[in-house]
């Protein structure tokens, strides 16, 4: 064969390859629309019904039809009805939960979470969570190694959501897992969990582990463990995490009581590493003691701009004597033009206070 | 007839949201974006509208503080509907110029109950 016949041969393979591909992909689309359009045809009777009963409706007709729906019906409409139940509250809520309990949705949500299809065992895991099944705590608890991110995502808050303090172990240990969950994911499902999870999150402050640490300290800030101050100002003191030393502060200042004024003032010395500083800054004013007026007005003229900067804002929050602090700070600049410190101090009064005042502004314009 | 406008990028919410309301007596407009919320709102005020605050390109919290700056439209009660709990949130959508916020998951009786509340306020 001459090379410009294989040319030919070749380019006519390649043509012959490209459309079977071609047909491939637009016969899979059509036939993923077609399936598409058959679902909507089979839930669109289904699915008003589910509307009125996640409207709060317990009608026993039409909950008892919503039950009766042919397996295919009921499965045209589930991805709706799944995302209805985690959605409303109250009595829509019980009501749509025994629908799904009487289809005996719990039962197969729990067989499919070992299912090899990810999207399958994360569906699961919703359902489980949105049906609060604290029976489902144990493999919920597993799913959090799952090696699919977003399954564990899915798994941490459907633990939330069911709210057992069961839970709170096992989702802190998640944060130093090679298969872990985003900080930020863990700390909403803990703070889901509520006071019931403080002696957990409180023995979690030993843990050998910072990120552990870090994000117990938080939530106890979150959920307003008032009795943790005593163990998060220790850990404000002396945790040898940075990280850990911040959330503390934090922390201290959501829970405001007036024993974490003198660790938060002690934060904020120069030696002290300046994202603590400015955390603790911003804490005191969370705080609103109107006795750290004096060490927050020091901190003006840092020269560090975010000590500085939360400083300025935390006198904002202590009312007529932070302003009144500012204010005279930004009137220093005039007496004393040459001093850098009192000039930079005076910026940043200066802006806090403008701050307030474009605030003050916009409450006036929005009836 | 009291008219809602009613704007959640999330269809389940929105069916759900307009069903109770209609269901309430009211006459519902249904939108998907933030924009479409915005363009409807200022061509035919409703009475009172429902926001979600997340929604693609243009949020509630934006079409919120966009009606309070329209001579037209600043005074229309608006509810925020979101799924953002947290202090800071609700901080932010009152002084965006909200009437009320309710955090999903929500109760839809409630959800008219607010509404009903919202607009004896607004008529006295």
């Amino acid at each position: 064969m001459t090379l410009a016949g294989a040319a030919l041969v070749a380019l006519a393979v390649l043509l012959v390859v490209a459309l079977v591909f071609g047909g491939l992909i637009v016969g899979g689309r059509a036939v993923r629309r077609a399936r598409e359009a058959r679902r909507a045809k089979l839930a669109t009777p289904a699915r008003r019904l589910l509307l009125a009963i996640a409207a709060g409706d317990d009608d026993p007709e039409q909950v008892e039809a919503l039950v009766r729906l042919s397996d295919e019906v009921w499965q045209a409409v589930e991805p709706n009805a799944i995302a209805l139940l985690g959605k409303v509250r109250g009595e829509a809520h019980t009501t749509l939960v025994d629908v799904f309990e009487r289809r005996g949705a719990a039962w197969r949500a729990r067989s499919r979470l070992r299912r090899r299809d990810p999207v399958a065992r994360a569906q699961a895991a919703e359902v489980l969570g949105n049906l609060g099944r604290k029976d489902a705590l144990l493999p919920l608890c597993d799913l959090l190694g799952d090696p699919d991110p977003d399954v564990r995502v899915v798994a941490a808050r459907s633990l939330g959501r069911i709210g057992d303090a069961g839970a709170t172990q096992p989702l802190l240990a998640t944060l130093a897992s090679r298969r872990m969950v985003p900080q930020q994911v863990v700390a909403t499902a803990l703070t889901r969990l509520g006071t019931a999870a403080q002696g957990a999150l409180l023995a979690s402050l030993d843990d050998p582990r910072a990120p552990i640490r870090a994000t117990a300290a938080e939530v106890l800030g979150l959920i307003g463990a008032v009795g943790a101050t005593v163990r998060v100002e220790s850990a404000l003191r002396a945790d040898p995490s940075l990280d850990v030393r911040i959330s503390a502060a934090r922390t201290l200042g959501r829970l405001g009581t007036r024993t974490a004024l003198a660790p938060l003032l002690d934060s904020l010395e120069p030696d002290r590493p300046v994202a603590l500083r400015a955390e603790a800054a911003k804490a005191l004013g969370e705080l609103g003691a109107v006795t750290a007026a004096s060490a927050l007005t020091v901190l003006l003229s840092d020269i560090e701009y975010v000590v500085a900067h939360n400083a300025a804002r935390s006198l904002l929050r202590l009312g007529g004597a932070g302003r009144a602090a500012l204010t005279a700070a930004e009137h220093r600049a005039e007496t004393e033009p040459d001093d850098e410190r009192v000039l930079l101090g005076a910026a940043h009064a200066r802006e806090a206070l403008a701050a307030a005042e474009l605030d003050d502004h916009r409450r006036q314009l929005v009836p | 007839m009291t008219a809602i406008l009613v704007a959640d990028d999330d269809m389940d919410i929105r069916d759900l949201v307009a069903f109770k309301l209609e269901q309430a007596g009211y006459d519902v407009v249904a939108v998907d974006n933030g924009l479409a919320a915005l363009t409807e709102a200022t061509q035919n005020p409703p009475d009172l509208v429902v926001l979600d605050v997340m929604m693609p390109g243009m949020s509630g919290i934006d079409v919120c503080r966009q009606l309070r700056q329209d001579a037209g439209t600043k005074a229309l009660p608006i509810i925020l509907l979101t799924a953002r709990a947290q202090e800071g949130d609700v901080e932010v959508g009152f002084g965006a110029g909200a009437d009320d916020y309710i955090v999903k998951p929500f109760s839809p009786r409630e959800l008219v109950s607010r509404v009903e509340a919202v607009l004896a306020r607004m008529r006295t």
